[in-house]
C-alpha cells in the first residue's frame, strides 16, 4: 500500500527556500506561519548542510497521540491531517513533534495560540469541509493530492532534493542516488518519523 | 511505546538542565586554513550522538524554528500519554482509596466533649477570602487541567468530540486565566499564615501524642498543628513550582527552548498531580474527616470545645488576649 | 454556544470512499517518477503506486464557481536561468502556479523567487497610478498628464542642452522586444546614453570574452554542465544567484563523480556542496589563474594541438605567466603552491572541464582582464567548443543577456553592430529610415559614433563641471525604466546627483529607492510599469535560448507595459510614425511579435534572425520534446524537429531557413547547420607586428604578418578545410559559391551597397543569402579564426594583475598599480590618483576590513520587488553584514547585534545587523546588495508613496562602496573595497 513520505536529500539541498514559498503560495499561508522551513546546520562551516523540514507525517504520529482533543489523525495514505474545528490551540503537538511542524497564529495577548496549522501534504484538511471546496481551502489550503498531484514544495524543489511520494519509491530513488554518487548523509528524520531508515 | 522510548525518557530526565546543542564537528581545514567542505559530511546520526537536538541557522524571526529535529518529542509524548496517564491515575485513585480507608476505619472524628455552643473566631473574613480564592481557583485549575490529560478518555466518549472540543477550549481559557487568581490567593495565604506555620517545639509533642488520631491521647497544638503546617508548606512549595512551570507554559518560548518547555510541562503535570492528592487529603479532613473543622473556613468561627481539643494552646492565647474566661467546662 | 457538530471526522481515520474520485486520477508511475525528478527508466522494479482515498479536487485556491481555469506559460522574471512559470488564471485573476515539468531548463523546479512570482503581480504594494512630487508630496496624476508634462520637460532639455543631457537607463527585466525598443527610442532621441544593468553585471565579460573568441556570452548551457568532469566555479555563487542551475551542476557532479571546485572569498552555499573549496582574497583572480597556468605549462598539461590550431598569441601570454611562480602567487593571493597545483591539474587533465563565473570576476577595475584570464585558462587546456567544457558565464537578471544583445549599451546599436557609420546605416535600412534624418537627431556625427556614459557614472556626468565631460552639457534628466539606484556604487554621490537633476522619471512596478533617497521636492515622476507577466514577449536566458512568454493577466491597477509606454512617449516626441513604421499599433497597444520580426530582420550579426515569434511559440508548446542534456528535439518531429530548445543564438538565416540554433558555441564537432561553429574571424585575417629579432648578430626590427585564421581546424562538413575569413559577397564570388544565391537574394544585396555589392557581408545582408550559402557549404558565416590570447585593442592586451583601488595590501600597489588616469566614456577615470591617495593616506589602516557584496537567494537586484513580496520578505527581514568571529571578537560584536559600518569615502556609514560567521575569512566583511530604504541609519519609509513601501527596508551596501572603474567598460568595483565595523 502506498504510504506517503517526505525525504530531503541534504546533499542536494541548497537552502534556496523554494519549498517554503511554494507552500506559502499554494496554500496562501499567512505571514508568521511556516509550514515548511529550511534549517542550515554548521552554517558557513565545513560540513554545512541544509535540510528542508515540515510535518513528516510520522508513523505513530506523536502529535496525534498527545492531542487532548484527538483532532489529529492519519489517513490510509499515511498523511497526518487535523480538524481545525476541534483544535483548541493547546500547543501540545508542538512539544511532541520531533520536527517543529505545528504552527499557531497568535491570538490575543501573550503566548495564546490559535488553531494549529501545519503541512497537510497539500491534501486539504481533516475537517468536515467538502474536498476541494473554497471552505476547505480557506482553512487548510489546497488539495493537490485529490488531483493526483504531490505537495507543491517537493514539486518545485530547485535541485530535486526534496522528494515526496510513496515511501518505498522515494527511498529507492534516494538509495540509487547514493549508490551512483558514492555519498549520502542519510534520510533526515526518517528513523524518528517512520521507525525505519533508508538502507544507505 | 517501546523500551527504546523508555530509555530515552530516562535520558530526558537526566538532561533536565543546561541543554546546549551547538553541534561541534571536528573542523578539517584546507592547507590555507580555509574550511574544506568535503572533509566532513554532516549526518544526523553523528549529530544526534552529540546532542539531543539538531539545531542550525534559520533567518526567520521564529527562533524555535531553528531546531531541525528533536526526537525527544516522542519521549515527551510517551511521558504524557503513558507515564502521566497511569501515574496520575494511580496517585489520585490511590489517594481517594487511602481516604476512603481512613473513613472506614476511623470514621468521622467527633468533638469528644460535644459542642459547647460557644464560638470563637478562628479565621477572619480576609483570611477566609484568601483561602477560598485559592481553593476555588485550585479546583477550577485542577479540573480543567485534568481534562487536558484525562478528558479524552473520560469525558469525550460521553459528550462527543464537538462538545468536548468546545468544553476543552473553554477549559483552556479558564485554566489560563484562573492561574492569576490562584497565584494571588497563594501569595495571600503564604503571607497571612506564614507566622503561625513556623515550626515550634509543641509540634514535636503533637507528633508524640499521635497527632490527634489516637483518641486516648491529647495532642497539643498552636493555631496550626504540624499536620496543617505540613499542608501549608507543601502547598506553598507545590504552588510555587506549579505556578512557575505554569507561567513558562503560558508564555511559550519566551526565552525558553523546546526542551525547557517539555521539562516545564513534565514538572507542571507531576507537581500538579501530587498537589491534587495533597489537597484531596486536606479537603477530606476539613470536611468529612473531622467534625467542626469546616466551619472554621465556613463561617470563620469554631466551637470552643473543638478548639480546645485540637488547638489548645492557640485557644488559651486567644482567650487571654481577649481577656475572657472559657465558660464551658474543661474536659477532664 | 456549545453547538454539536456533525459526528466525528477523525474517527473515520481515512477519507471516506464517498469522497474518492475515480482511481484514474491517482498518480501513475511515470508521472510520479517525473515529478520526483527521475527520467523514465531509472527505476525498474517499482510497482505502480496506488493512492488510497484520493479525492477529486482542483489544486490551489478553487476558482469561483463556474469560472473556467486557463493555463498560461511565461518565464520567471528573476535570474537568467529562464525557468518556465505556469499560471492558472480564472476570471482574469492569477489564482495559482503549477510546476512546468516539460521545460528542459527547470523541469518544474523553482527557487523561492520563482515559486513566489504570483505575488509579484498580485502585490498590493505595487505602484498603482502615476504620481509626481509636488512640493515634496506624492500627488496622483493621469497618464496623459504625466506623458505631457514629462515630454514637454524632456523636449525642453533637448532644446536647451542637447539630446545627450537626457539619460535613458533601461532594464535587464525588459523583454527582448522592450529592450530593443528602448535602444531604438534612445537612437531616435539622438543619444548613445542608453544603458542597463549589464554595465554593473557582465559588461566586462561581454567585452573580455567577445574580444577573445567572437561573442560575449555563455558558450555552453546550464544543462550541458551535466557533461563536465571538472566544474570550476570562480567568482560565482549559483546556489543563491541561480539556484535551479544547481540542479544541473549537482546532478552532473553526481553522475560523473565530477570534481566541483569553488574558488571564492566566502564559503558559499555553493561551496558547501563542492569537492574542494579554495578561499582567496577578493581581487586576485588574475594572479590565481596565472598561478594555475604556471603549473599547467610547467608540467605540460596544456592542450598543444588546440593551442596550435585554434589559439593566437600564446607566446606573449607565456611571458606574463613566467612572472607568476608559486612564491609570487602565494605572496599576492595567499594560496599555497600545492593547492594551486592541485586545482590546475584537475582542470587541465580531468576533462571536459568547465569554468563558471558571475560577478565575482566581473565587478572589479580589472573585470575585463579577469574574464580574459579565465579565457586563457580555458584555451590553454583546450576546454572550449565541446560538450561539458566552455565558459559557462551565468548572467544575472532574467533578460540581461537579451537586453545586452539588443543594444542597451552605450557602445553599440542592437546586436553588437557598434556605433560606426556602417552600423547606423545598417539599422536605418532595417528601420527604413533615412540615414541623414537619423544623423540630424544627434548634435553631430562624432557624438553619434561616440560611446555614451556608462550607468555607473551617470551622477558623475551630472555633477562634474561641464569642461570635464565630453558632451555638450552634463546629464540633466534621468529616464529610468526598471533599474535600481542602490545597485550602483558610491551612493552618497548618487544622492547628490539625484538632487541636481532637473527631471527624474522612474517607470517601474515599484517606487524604488530613486524615489526616496534625496531631498527632491519637485520634478520627479513615478510611472507604474507592469511586470513581464502582464505582457507578451521573448526573453533570452543565459545560455542564449529565447523563450516566449504569454501574457498571464492584464496589467494590474493603472500599470502599462513597456511597449505601450514607449509608444506614448514616441508619439509625444513626434516620431512615433517613423519609429513604429513596421510595428503594428492598435488602439495604443503595440505588437510585441512585430518588434521581434523587426529584430529578426536586422539581427544577422548575432544570429537573432531565425527566431521568429511563430518558431518560439512552437518551442513553448513542445517543451517536453527537448532532451535534458543536449536540449535537442528529435529530428523527426514535425514542428521542432532537430532544433535546440529556445533556438539559442546564433540561429542563422531567415526563420524559413530553419537553423536549429547553436547550443554550444565554437563547437567544431558539429556541422554549422546542426549548431556547430568555429571561433569568429572578428579581428581580421592577419596581424602585423613589429618584432625585434637578431639577424646576423644584429638586432633588427622585423615586420611579422601573424596569421589569425585557424590552422587545420574546421567544423564538421566544412568545404574549406582550414581557416577562412568572414563571408562577403566578394568572398562568395572568389569561391564560386555566389551562383548559389537566388535572384531575390542578389537583388536585396545589390540594393544594400549599390556601389560596391562585394562588400556586403553576412551581417549586413538583409536577405540572409550570404549566411545561407556559407552554411550550406558547411562554413560559419563569420569565418573560422583563432581565439585571441592577446587582445591588442584592450587596455591590457594580456591580462595583468592590478590591485583593487582600495586594497588591503598597499605594499603590493607599487608592483601592481591600477592603470593611469584617463578619460573614458565621456568622463574622467581617476582610479590611479584615488589608489595612490589611499595608499599615501594609509586608508587600509583606518579601514582594515575588505568589504565585498553579493546576492541572497530570496532577493533580486535592487530588491524593491522581492522585498515587497510577502512570501519572500518574511524570509530575510534585516540587512546584515557577515563578519568573521575573530574580527567580531576584536570589536565586541555579537551575532545578531547592531553595528555601524563605515566606508572609505564620503565619511559614509550604514547601520545594520551583524552575522558572525566563519563563512567569511578573517579580514573580510560581506553584505548582500538588495537592500534600500534606509540611508546612513535613517529609515526612509515615510518618504515612499503611501502604501507602496516595500515590506523590508535596510541599508544599501553601496552607501559604503567606493571609486573604481574598469577602463574598458566602466564597470564599478563593489566586490573589493575597504570598511571598518564597530558595535552600535
Amino acid at each position: 500500500m502506498a504510504r506517503m513520505k517526505f525525504l530531503c536529500d541534504a546533499d542536494r539541498c541548497i537552502d534556496c527556500n523554494a519549498c517554503v514559498t511554494a507552500c506559502k503560495n499554494e496554500n496562501e499561508v499567512p505571514w508568521g506561519i511556516n509550514r515548511r522551513r529550511v534549517v542550515t546546520i554548521n552554517d558557513g562551516k565545513p560540513g554545512e548542510r541544509s535540510v528542508s523540514m515540515a510535518c513528516m507525517h510520522c508513523t505513530d504520529a506523536p502529535c496525534a497521540s498527545v492531542c487532548p482533543v484527538k483532532c489529529i489523525y492519519p489517513t490510509d495514505d499515511g498523511i497526518v491531517l487535523h480538524d481545525k474545528d476541534l483544535c483548541i490551540g493547546c500547543g501540545y503537538c508542538f512539544y511532541a513533534c520531533p520536527f517543529g511542524a505545528p504552527q499557531y497564529p497568535q491570538v490575543g495577548n501573550f503566548g495564546s495560540r490559535g488553531k494549529m496549522d501545519k503541512c497537510t501534504y497539500c491534501a486539504g484538511g481533516g475537517g468536515p469541509e467538502a474536498p476541494g471546496s473554497a471552505e476547505e481551502y480557506a482553512k487548510y489550503g489546497s488539495n493537490r493530492f485529490g488531483e493526483g498531484k504531490l505537495p507543491m514544495c517537493a514539486e518545485m524543489c530547485s535541485t530535486k532534493s526534496l522528494l515526496a511520494g510513496d515511501g518505498d519509491i522515494i527511498s529507492q530513488l534516494y538509495e540509487e542516488r547514493v549508490e551512483k554518487r558514492g555519498y549520502g548523509s542519510g534520510a533526515w528524520g526518517w528513523t524518528t518519523a517512520y521507525h525505519e531508515d533508508v538502507k544507505k | 511505546m517501546t523500551a527504546f522510548a523508555r530509555i530515552r525518557f530516562a535520558a530526558l530526565l537526566l538532561m533536565l538542565f543546561g541543554l546546549t546543542t551547538a553541534s561541534v564537528l571536528a573542523q578539517t581545514l584546507g592547507p590555507d586554513g580555509a574550511p574544506n567542505p568535503t572533509a566532513s559530511v554532516t549526518n544526523q546520526r553523528t549529530l544526534l550522538e552529540q546532542a539531543p537536538r539538531i539545531q542550525g541557522r534559520i533567518d526567520i524571526p521564529d527562533v524555535k524554528a531553528s531546531v531541525l529535529m528533536q526526537p525527544m518529542g516522542r519521549t515527551w509524548d510517551y511521558f504524557h500519554e503513558v507515564l502521566l496517564h497511569w501515574g496520575a491515575a494511580l496517585v489520585i485513585v490511590g489517594m481517594l482509596a487511602v481516604l476512603a480507608l481512613a473513613y472506614l476505619i476511623m470514621g468521622r472524628l467527633r468533638i469528644e466533649a460535644g459542642r459547647s455552643g460557644e464560638m470563637i473566631v478562628r479565621f477572619k473574613a480576609f483570611e477566609r477570602f484568601s483561602h477560598w480564592l485559592t481553593a476555588v481557583s485550585f479546583v477550577l485549575l485542577g479540573l480543567t487541567g485534568l481534562n487536558i490529560t484525562f478528558g479524552k478518555v473520560l469525558l469525550r466518549p460521553l459528550v462527543g468530540p464537538d462538545l468536548f472540543s468546545d468544553i476543552s477550549q473553554i477549559a483552556k481559557y479558564v485554566h489560563n486565566f484562573t492561574s492569576f487568581a490562584f497565584v494571588a490567593g497563594l501569595a495571600l495565604i503564604t503571607v497571612l499564615f506564614f507566622r503561625d506555620n513556623l515550626f515550634k517545639r509543641v509540634d514535636i509533642d503533637w507528633v508524640k501524642q499521635g497527632g490527634g488520631f489516637i483518641k486516648s491521647k491529647h495532642a497539643p497544638a498552636g493555631r496550626f498543628n504540624l499536620g496543617e503546617k505540613m499542608v501549608y508548606w507543601l502547598s506553598v512549595a507545590a504552588g510555587l513550582l506549579v505556578s512557575a512551570s505554569g507561567f513558562v507554559l503560558l508564555f511559550p518560548f519566551y526565552g525558553t527552548n523546546i526542551a525547557d518547555m517539555q521539562i516545564a510541562q513534565v514538572a507542571h503535570a507531576v507537581i500538579a498531580i501530587l498537589f491534587i492528592a495533597l489537597i484531596l487529603g486536606h479537603i477530606y479532613i476539613g470536611t468529612l474527616g473531622m467534625e467542626g473543622a469546616f466551619e472554621a473556613m465556613g463561617t470563620g468561627e469554631v466551637d470552643i470545645n473543638w478548639a480546645r481539643e485540637h488547638h489548645d494552646r492557640w485557644l488559651a492565647e486567644k482567650l487571654e488576649a481577649e481577656g475572657r474566661q472559657a465558660s464551658a467546662t474543661p474536659a477532664e | 454556544m456549545l453547538i454539536r457538530k456533525s459526528e466525528r471526522r477523525p474517527e473515520r481515520a481515512k477519507l471516506s470512499n464517498a469522497d474518492a474520485g475515480p482511481s484514474s486520477s491517482g498518480l501513475d508511475r511515470r508521472t510520479f517518477l517525473k515529478r520526483s525528478g527521475i527520467t523514465a527508466g531509472a527505476l525498474v522494479a517499482v510497482g505502480e503506486i496506488s493512492l488510497h482515498g484520493v479525492r477529486q479536487a482542483e489544486a490551489g485556491p478553487p476558482p469561483p464557481v463556474g469560472a473556467p481555469v486557463t493555463i498560461r506559460k511565461n518565464i520567471c522574471t528573476h535570474c537568467s536561468v529562464g525557468c518556465s512559470v505556469i499560471a492558472k488564471v480564472a476570471n482574469g485573476v492569477w489564482i495559482g502556479q503549477e510546476p512546468d515539468y516539460d521545460s528542459p531548463i527547470n523541469r518544474g523546479s523553482h527557487c523561492c523567487k520563482g515559486a513566489a512570482v504570483r505575488d509579484d503581480v498580485l502585490n498590493e504594494r505595487r505602484l498603482r497610478y502615476p504620481v509626481k512630487l509636488v512640493n515634496g508630496q506624492w500627488t496622483r496624476i493621469s497618464w496623459e498628464k504625466a506623458i505631457d508634462e514629462i515630454g514637454d520637460k524632456l523636449l525642453d532639455i533637448r532644446q536647451k542642452a542637447g539630446p545627450d543631457s537626457v539619460y535613458w537607463l533601461g532594464s535587464a527585466k525588459f523583454t527582448n522586444e522592450a529592450a530593443y525598443l528602448n535602444r531604438k527610442l534612445a537612437a531616435f532621441w539622438g543619444t548613445n546614453n542608453s544603458d542597463h544593468q549589464a554595465r554593473i553585471c557582465h559588461s566586462t565579460t561581454v567585452t573580455g570574452v567577445a574580444n577573445t573568441w567572437g561573442y560575449g556570452a555563455m558558450t555552453n548551457s546550464y544543462n550541458d554542465i551535466r557533461n563536465a568532469k571538472t566544474i570550476l566555479l570562480m567568482g560565482g555563487n549559483p546556489a543563491e544567484a541561480h539556484p535551479v542551475s544547481l540542479q544541473h551542476i549537482l546532478e552532473g557532479k553526481e553522475l560523473n563523480r565530477a570534481n566541483m571546485i569553488v574558488v571564492d572569498p566566502r564559503m558559499t552555499r555553493t561551496a558547501a556542496h563542492a569537492t574542494e573549496y579554495v578561499r582567496v582574497r577578493p581581487g586576485t583572480h588574475i594572479a590565481t589563474i596565472y598561478g594555475m597556468l604556471w603549473h599547467i605549462f610547467e608540467n605540460g598539461w596544456e592542450d598543444k594541438e588546440f593551442l596550435s590550431q585554434r589559439v593566437y598569441g600564446l607566446d606573449e601570454v607565456r611571458k606574463e605567466i613566467a612572472k607568476w611562480p608559486p612564491k609570487e602567487v602565494e605572496r599576492v593571493t595567499g594560496l599555497p603552491e600545492a593547492q594551486v597545483k592541485h586545482i590546475a591539474q584537475l582542470f587541465a587533465t580531468q576533462k571536459p572541464a568547465t569554468l563558471i563565473w558571475a560577478m565575482g570576476q566581473t565587478q572589479f577595475t580589472t573585470g575585463t582582464a579577469n574574464v580574459r584570464a579565465s579565457c586563457l585558462l580555458l584555451l590553454a587546456t583546450g576546454n572550449m567548443g565541446q560538450p561539458g567544457a566552455g565558459a559557462n558565464i551565468f548572467r544575472g537578471h532574467t533578460n540581461v543577456q537579451g537586453a545586452t544583445d539588443l543594444g542597451l549599451d552605450v557602445t553599440s546599436l542592437p546586436l553588437y553592430y557598434g556605433l560606426a557609420e556602417e552600423a547606423w546605416r545598417h539599422w536605418c535600412r532595417v528601420w527604413e529610415i533615412d540615414y541623414d534624418w537619423m544623423k540630424s537627431r544627434f548634435p553631430d556625427k562624432k557624438l553619434m559614433e561616440t560611446p555614451g556614459i556608462p550607468s555607473t557614472r551617470w551622477f558623475d556626468a551630472t555633477l562634474l563641471p561641464k569642461n570635464q565631460i565630453s558632451q555638450p552639457n552634463p546629464v540633466q534628466a534621468m529616464f529610468i525604466m526598471g533599474h535600481g539606484v542602490n545597485t550602483i556604487t558610491r551612493m552618497p554621490e548618487a544622492v547628490k546627483g539625484i538632487e541636481k537633476l532637473e527631471l527624474l522619471v522612474v517607470c517601474d512596478p515599484y517606487p524604488t529607492a530613486w524615489s526616496v533617497l534625496s531631498e527632491r521636492k519637485n520634478g520627479t515622476y513615478l510611472l507604474p510599469a507592469c511586470t513581464s507577466f502582464e505582457m507578451e514577449g521573448s526573453r533570452t536566458n543565459s545560455n542564449r535560448s529565447l523563450q516566449w512568454g504569454e501574457k498571464i493577466v492584464d496589467p494590474v491597477f493603472e500599470a502599462k507595459n513597456d511597449y505601450d509606454m514607449m509608444y506614448m512617449f514616441a508619439r509625444k516626441f513626434g516620431f512615433a510614425d517613423l519609429m513604429f513604421k513596421n510595428i503594428k499599433v492598435e488602439n495604443g497597444a503595440v505588437s510585441a511579435e512585430d518588434i521581434l520580426r523587426e529584430i529578426n530582420r536586422g539581427g544577422w550579426s548575432t544570429g537573432y534572425c531565425g527566431q521568429s515569434p511563430e518558431r518560439l511559440k512552437a518551442h513553448m508548446r513542445n517543451q517536453h520534446k527537448f532532451d535534458l542534456v543536449t536540449l535537442r528535439a528529435p529530428k523527426d518531429d514535425p514542428e521542432v524537429g532537430g532544433e535546440y530548445y529556445g533556438l539559442p543564438w546564433p540561429c542563422w538565416g531567415t526563420p524559413e531557413f530553419k537553423h536549429p540554433g547553436t547550443p554550444i558555441l565554437y563547437n567544431t564537432n558539429l556541422p554549422v547547420k546542426e549548431g556547430g561553429g568555429t571561433f569568429r574571424a572578428r579581428f581580421g585575417v592577419e596581424r602585423v607586428v613589429k618584432r625585434k629579432v637578431m639577424e646576423n648578430g644584429q638586432e633588427v626590427e622585423r615586420e611579422d604578418h601573424d596569421n589569425l585564421l585557424a590552422e587545420g581546424s574546421y567544423s564538421v562538413g566544412s568545404e574549406i578545410k582550414d581557416g577562412y575569413p568572414e563571408f562577403t559577397l566578394g568572398v562568395l564570388k572568389k569561391l564560386g559559391w555566389d551562383k548559389d544565391l537566388t535572384a531575390q537574394e542578389f537583388d536585396v544585396i545589390a540594393r544594400i551597397k549599390p556601389a560596391d555589392p562585394d562588400k556586403v557581408s553576412w551581417s549586413t545582408d538583409l536577405s540572409g543569402g550570404i549566411q545561407r550559402v556559407a552554411i550550406e557549404h558547411g562554413c560559419s558565416p563569420y569565418g573560422n579564426a583563432k581565439a585571441r590570447m592577446i587582445a591588442w585593442n584592450l587596455p591590457d592586451p594580456v591580462p595583468v594583475h592590478r590591485e583593487p583601488i582600495y586594497t588591503p595590501r598597499p605594499d603590493l600597489v607599487a608592483d601592481y598599480p591600477t592603470l593611469p588616469d584617463a578619460k573614458q566614456f565621456r568622463v574622467p577615470n581617476i582610479g590611479f590618483s584615488v589608489q595612490k591617495a589611499a595608499v599615501d593616506r594609509a586608508i587600509a589602516k583606518q579601514f582594515p576590513l575588505i568589504l565585498s557584496s553579493g546576492r541572497l537567494v530570496e532577493y533580486e537586484g535592487g530588491g524593491e520587488e522581492t522585498r515587497s513580496n510577502k512570501w519572500l520578505a518574511e524570509l530575510k527581514q534585516h540587512m546584515y553584514v557577515e563578519i568573521n568571529p575573530a574580527d567580531a571578537a576584536e570589536r565586541g560584536i555579537v551575532d545578531g547585534g547592531w553595528v555601524w559600518v563605515t566606508g572609505a569615502e564620503n565619511s559614509s556609514r550604514a547601520r545594520m545587523k551583524a552575522q558572525v560567521t566563519e563563512r567569511v575569512g578573517k579580514g573580510v566583511a560581506w553584505m548582500p546588495f538588495h537592500f534600500a530604504g534606509w540611508y546612513e541609519g535613517a529609515d526612509l519609509r515615510a518618504k515612499y508613496p503611501a502604501g507602496a513601501d516595500p515590506i523590508v527596508l535596510g541599508e544599501s551596501v553601496n552607501t559604503l562602496t567606493t571609486y573604481g572603474y574598469d577602463p574598458a567598460t566602466g564597470m564599478q568595483e563593489p566586490k573589493a573595497t575597504l570598511c571598518q565595523i564597530r558595535a552600535a
